[in-house]
């Protein structure tokens, strides 16, 4: 069975090709830089995430500067901030090592502006503090981020809704609906839609959301007893014979 | 032929009869004439003297060593691991205490007619030599690049040679190699990115000789080694419990050959390590997949090579957020170090095991302190005697984080960036130097405090929740002084820090894993009341039982193997048919043993 780390490590979406390349020595070929950005772009545009294949492209901009595509950076950087609470955004990050300043400044890069914004909204994500995530990402400070990046990659804010019904989930069998709206950053007929489409279930009288019952909702105080076993002991048992 | 020779002749004579200084001239000629024989006779000179002082280098090699090179040189050219075992082992280390504990060793040139002047012996030569310069000594510039060039002539000579080399060396030694290769490659990286203090000669060199210890020169050894051993297949293989036979079919020439194999196992350990210095965890267990993290692993038989995997899995787990599996990784080799040690102590070895594992308490008291949950007894009472302080504070969350930051910068890695300064470009190299960037370790360290601020209000939470077991979401916030709203969010985070990705049984590899509850407190809030529940562990009675059994062993042991007390010689004959009695009763298995031995076993 697929584990949820498994799935992390090879999603089933991940095309033969770029397997390939991720699992060989071929991730080093500057040259197959192209066929993992292409693959980035269309996990942008398909709502798909393969975090080992972007960090591929990462290595090889670590190794060869002069691949460094800023845009491409950003979209990593973007797709791994709702991967949270996995550090995937950290990871991507670890690989971007400080460099020299650029000889082209035909283009300004536009990364060491962002990359605070990103950190930032990744630090929030990681902090649960979905309610402040929402205000700074529709700030007029993030407009290039949202303007330039996000509005490409489909399902950004359902990605990050997703990141808020995780936790949500886990913590909560009961919530209020206002409290959950802010942390969906929806209201109203958007919220019960999507309230209705998790399956969730809302008393129309006092708005309160039932969350059905899963592994980490579920508590219970147990006593945990030792459980030792004869084959636990052979080895004592088994030097006290040869030396007695 | 002939005919050729004759026209030469006419030709040399007919030069003869030209007068060349008054076809061409004198244009100052001879005086460049005049100064290439000069030069030319300098350079005799100098190779004279060289000569000379390669003779006198020669003769003030002592005796000893002379013999030990020769006797080397002839272990290695008969294949005779046992003898080239001693040798590397305690030969060489004991000659440098004795003569080269200060200084180099004689250059290989120097040696080269002991060993008939034998390029494959003079290679292992240097690859000692160089190691010695970098563990004893200040390495400079040339240094750097010639044990660079050293250790590509030796792969070279291992992977480019017609066919696999007959060549056989000792396992410790394998590892060693690749070991150094990439300690001298990150030592030069650290070097390298220190562009103040560098001389107008290595300002030059380092411009010219970007290929030198580059990441991709390293890498493609590493990987070299491994596809050639097809050390991969071997492992899988193995593990599917294929015979012999057919694992020879498919490993091939080389991977049948225990210097291939075992330089292609040793190499995958070193990706780990080359990718954890590089900052890519994840590439960086990835490489291990196949390769089973058990005391029963061909690696262990090399102690440096078992430690060193268990240092970075752990380390990389610990970046991944993995806790308890670094935790766990840890207990793993602390444990096997801790039983080890009285055979290590006379290891050359030994010094550096003890670091290591001295930085992975430390790494240890971060895990527990982020994860909390009761492991090993043994290893966490280690650990509150050498970081009880700093795991105080980081129990106690964002007030810890500067002993996060002592601790982690203390048992990290050493990390290195992966691109050279600008030595190339004199302007961004100034520019470099103005604003240089951050170190690598600052860098990761950042990274990991913000995975631990994210965390930082669990351990209070933590320690209300303990007393309830359920309670409304306004009265904590009070308890808190917090707004409500912000203590839920916060109760979010602690949900999430009590679940983590861990390896649970049988994953393959060491990225599987699924998500495990691990923290003893559990919670739900339903609206706004907060529903608490605790495991609770049960009295432990296997682990004191089997220490006290032991206790007991070690306790009869030494009271059957120590000395009688001396026999009063009056009651001679009594006391002396006592004692046979009680050797007989005791016969089958100490009545050979001797006192003395006993004694000595006992302390």
């Amino acid at each position: 069975m697929a584990t949820i780390a498994s799935t992390w490590a090879s999603p089933p979406t991940r095309p033969e090709l770029i397997e390939t390349l991720v699992s060989g020595v071929d991730r080093y070929n500057p040259n197959n830089v192209g066929i993992l950005e292409d693959y980035l772009y269309h996990q942008i545009r398909s709502e798909e995430y393969d975090c080992l294949a972007n960090l591929a492209i990462l290595k090889l901009y670590q190794f060869n500067p002069d691949l460094y595509n800023p845009d491409v950076v950003i979209n990593i950087l973007i797709k791994a901030l709702t991967s949270a609470p996995f550090p995937d955004f950290n990871l991507c990050i670890s690989l971007l090592d400080e460099r020299p300043p650029s000889a082209n400044t035909d283009e300004p890069d536009p990364l060491p502006s962002l990359l605070p914004i990103l950190t930032s909204l990744y630090n929030l994500l990681q902090q649960c503090r979905f309610p402040a995530f929402w205000a700074l990402y529709k700030s007029d400070q993030v407009e290039s981020l949202r303007d330039n990046y996000t509005v490409e990659c489909v399902g950004f804010e359902d990605a990050v809704r997703e990141v808020a019904i995780r936790a949500v989930k886990a913590a909560f069998t009961s919530i209020g609906s206002e409290r959950l709206g802010t942390y969906l950053d929806l209201a109203g007929p958007e919220l019960d839609a999507y309230i209705a489409k998790l399956g969730w279930t809302k008393d129309s009288s006092t708005g309160v959301i039932s969350i059905p019952a899963n592994p980490d909702n579920q508590i219970e105080s147990t006593v945990v007893h030792e459980n030792i076993h004869l084959p636990q002991l052979v080895k004592v048992i088994t030097h006290a014979a040869q030396t007695a | 032929m002939s005919r050729k020779a004759l026209w030469e002749a006419d030709l040399d004579e007919d030069l003869q009869d030209v007068d060349l200084s008054l076809a061409i001239g004198n244009y100052g000629q001879n005086g460049l004439y005049e100064d290439a024989q000069h030069r030319i006779d300098e350079s005799t000179l100098l190779a004279v003297q060289q000569q000379m002082a390669q003779q006198a280098a020669f003769s003030a090699i002592p005796d000893v060593v002379k013999r030990f090179i020769v006797h080397f040189h002839q272990a290695v050219l008969d294949n005779n691991l046992a003898e080239i075992t001693v040798a590397y082992e305690s030969g060489w280390n004991r000659l440098t205490e004795k003569f080269y504990a200060k200084t180099e060793w004689p250059e290989a040139e120097v040696i080269a007619p002991l060993v008939n002047d034998d390029q494959i012996f003079l290679i292992l030569y240097r690859e000692l030599y160089y190691r010695h310069v970098y563990s004893r000594l200040q390495p400079d510039i040339d240094d750097r690049f010639h044990s660079y060039e050293n250790s590509c002539e030796l792969f070279n000579y291992l992977l480019n040679s017609e066919g696999p080399v007959r060549l056989e060396l000792p396992e410790q030694w394998l590892w060693d190699i690749i070991d150094e290769f990439i300690y001298q490659y990150q030592s030069f990286c650290v070097w390298r990115s220190k562009v103040k203090n560098k001389t107008e000669d290595e300002l030059v060199m380092l411009a010219e000789g970007s290929q030198v210890w580059s990441s991709y020169s390293v890498l493609n050894v590493l990987y070299s080694l491994i596809q050639k051993s097809r050390i991969n297949d071997y492992i899988v293989a193995t593990q599917q419990g294929k015979s012999p036979e057919e694992i020879a079919e498919i490993v091939g020439e080389y991977g049948t050959r225990p210097l291939y194999r075992m330089l292609g196992y040793f190499s995958i350990i070193g990706l780990l390590r080359v990718h954890s210095l590089l900052g890519d965890f994840t590439l960086a267990l990835k490489v291990m997949e196949h390769v089973e993290l058990n005391q029963k692993s061909t690696f262990t038989r090399v102690t440096a090579c078992h430690v060193t995997t268990y240092y970075y899995v752990g380390f990389c787990y610990i970046m991944l957020k993995r806790y308890p599996d670094a935790l766990r990784t840890f207990v793993s080799i602390l444990n096997f170090i801790l039983r080890m040690r009285q055979y290590h102590t006379r290891s050359y070895q030994y010094d550096q095991i003890n670091k290591t594992a001295d930085r992975m308490y430390a790494l240890f008291a971060i895990c527990n302190a982020l994860s909390p949950s009761r492991i090993d007894e043994n290893i966490s009472n280690i650990v509150k005697e050498r970081y009880g302080e700093q795991f105080t504070k980081m129990s106690r969350g964002e007030e810890g984080i500067p002993a996060f930051e002592e601790l982690f910068l203390y048992a990290c890695p050493k990390f290195i960036s992966a691109n050279p300064p600008p030595y190339e470009d004199p302007e961004l190299l100034a520019a470099y130097v103005e604003g240089p960037p951050v170190e690598p370790a600052q860098r990761h360290l950042s990274l990991f405090l913000s995975e631990v601020l994210a965390q930082a209000p669990v351990p209070t939470l933590r320690s209300f929740l303990k007393l309830y077991t359920s309670l409304d979401a306004k009265k904590l916030a009070n308890f808190l002084d917090a707004d409500e709203e912000e203590m839920v969010q916060q109760m979010m985070v602690m949900k999430q820090a009590s679940r983590s990705v861990s390896r649970v049984g049988n994953e393959k590899g060491p990225l599987d894993g699924q998500v495990i509850s691990t923290s003893d407190l559990d919670f739900a809030i339903d609206e706004n009341m907060v529903h608490i529940a605790e495991s609770t562990v049960g009295r432990r009675y296997a682990g004191w039982f089997i220490r006290n059994t032991e206790h007991a062993q070690r306790v009869h042991h030494a009271l059957r193997n120590s000395a009688l007390p001396p026999i009063p010689t009056k009651s001679a004959p009594h006391a002396l048919a006592q004692t046979g009695a009680d050797s007989k009763a005791s016969a089958p298995r100490t009545g050979g043993q001797k006192v003395a031995w006993g004694g000595v076993k006992a302390a």
